[in-house]
């Protein structure tokens, strides 16, 4: 049996044994301290798709990630993303390589996580997992777009704090693009979540309250270092909804509503995630000989 | 092979088992320990007996992957069978649920809900206790 075959089986039987629920945060934007349990593999797609402000063309923008849990402090993730742009055309957009990394090792009231992302994209971009700096004026077609490459380094401060049930997270954010000189940009993202459950029905159940995360998430850009001011800014607000579908996959939904007049009218984002738990170990077996 | 021999050799094989899973890779972290206000918190579901059933589910979706089905501990992660785990208050594995210590492996889960956490509580209670071998 060829080599590709077998790693398709094994990719097969880990969808189909392993199984994990994890604690997934509803939030689209905003960076809890949660971070991927260490071994565990998570593949997400997740769509953005817009109602453009006047002068613009709707827009989907969709992106899968695939996030690891190097160590229990560490977690990696690469993300693929692309667009189609309503009258224009389809194209990918490049790729991102974030990093997050939990700073105390045990809970606190405050838990810091600090985060920092190489984007190699171009300026058709459209997935908005964040928002930083100005908003753009015009929309030039994705055929000039394509052509303009962004090489940039961001960072992220996370602050994140469980009260009772309830997550209150704050992110902010900084941007430098590497490829032309835009000075430093700046951004932030507000969140807060709880889970509906309360006590864990014995049973298996797929409608019940325990399945249903909520909440609700603020972000936008807050200038640069070449004009620290939040005229033409981006601003939105989000409801978030989270289902955890089954023990390993969750569904999330969040429509999102521009404050300002720079920011697109509306949002809705849509999210499919699946955990494959124990995959660096099952992994790390099969490649060893094992027969597990 | 005589009785005596099988015997001998059933023996050995379980003795073996035993060993493998009693999981030895654990080792406790001294330095983890809940606070004295934290460590006499009142679990609030003591004497329901209900809700057992629920606290099984969520260990099966949350602990046995490192924890292992009936609690022996896989990897480095502890055997809650253990004497040493069993002896310790409900405020005390309640603290530790929702703490964590990512650098010794263990998630933190404060983003469950906090009755849910007295539920895993609860069903680690109902884990056969294991004598220490060490």
């Amino acid at each position: 049996m060829s080599r590709i075959r077998v790693l398709a089986l094994l990719l097969l039987f880990l969808l189909a044994t392993a199984a994990a629920y994890a604690q997934e945060s509803p939030y689209f934007v905003t960076y809890d301290h949660h971070l991927e349990e260490a071994g565990n593999l998570e593949i997400e797609t997740s769509s953005t798709i817009a109602k453009a402000r006047s002068g613009q063309h709707s827009f989907i923008a969709p992106w899968s990630e695939f996030e690891y849990g190097v160590k229990g402090w560490w977690t990696s993730e690469v993300y693929l993303e692309g667009q189609s742009t309503r009258h224009d055309s389809t194209l990918f957009t490049g790729w991102r390589w974030e990093n997050r990394f939990r700073l105390l090792s045990q809970e606190h009231r405050v838990n810091p996580v600090l985060y920092f992302e190489y984007e190699d994209i171009n300026e058709a971009s459209r997935i908005m997992t964040e928002v930083v700096g100005h908003a753009d004026g015009e929309q030039p077609s994705n055929a000039t777009l394509r052509g303009i490459r962004d090489r940039e380094l961001e960072g992220k401060l996370i602050l994140s704090s469980n009260v009772g049930n309830w997550n209150f997270a704050e992110n902010f954010i900084t941007e430098k693009n590497l490829s032309r000189n835009e000075g430093v940009e700046f951004g932030y993202s507000l969140g807060v979540s709880r889970p509906l459950g309360g006590l864990a029905t014995g049973s298996t159940c797929h409608f019940c309250r325990e399945n249903f995360s909520a909440g609700l998430e603020m972000y936008g850009g807050l200038g640069s270092t070449q004009d620290l001011s939040l005229r033409e800014t981006a601003h939105y607000i989000a409801p978030v909804l989270a289902w955890h579908l089954t023990e390993n996959s969750t569904i999330r939904i969040s429509p999102g509503f521009g404050l300002t007049h720079t920011s697109q009218p509306f949002l809705l984002r849509v999210g499919y995630s699946y955990e494959i738990s124990g995959f660096g170990r099952r992994l790390a077996h099969w490649f060893k000989g094992g027969h597990s | 092979m005589k009785a005596a021999g099988w015997t001998i050799f059933v023996g050995l094989f379980l003795g073996a088992a035993l060993l493998m899973a009693q999981n030895l890779g654990y080792r406790q972290d001294p330095g983890w320990k809940a606070p004295a206000k934290a460590a006499a918190r009142k679990n609030p579901l003591a004497g329901r007996s209900d809700v057992i059933a629920g606290g099984k589910k969520l260990f099966e979706q949350h602990c046995i992957e490192c924890h292992g089905h009936s609690g022996q501990g896989l990897g480095h992660a502890a055997d809650l069978q253990l004497p040493v785990v069993q002896r310790q208050s409900d405020g005390t594995l309640f603290w530790k649920i929702t703490t964590g210590n990512a650098r010794h492996g263990m998630p933190t889960f404060s983003g469950l809900p906090e009755l849910q956490r007295w539920q895993l509580v609860m069903f680690l209670r109902t884990l056969p206790a294991r004598k220490a071998s060490r």
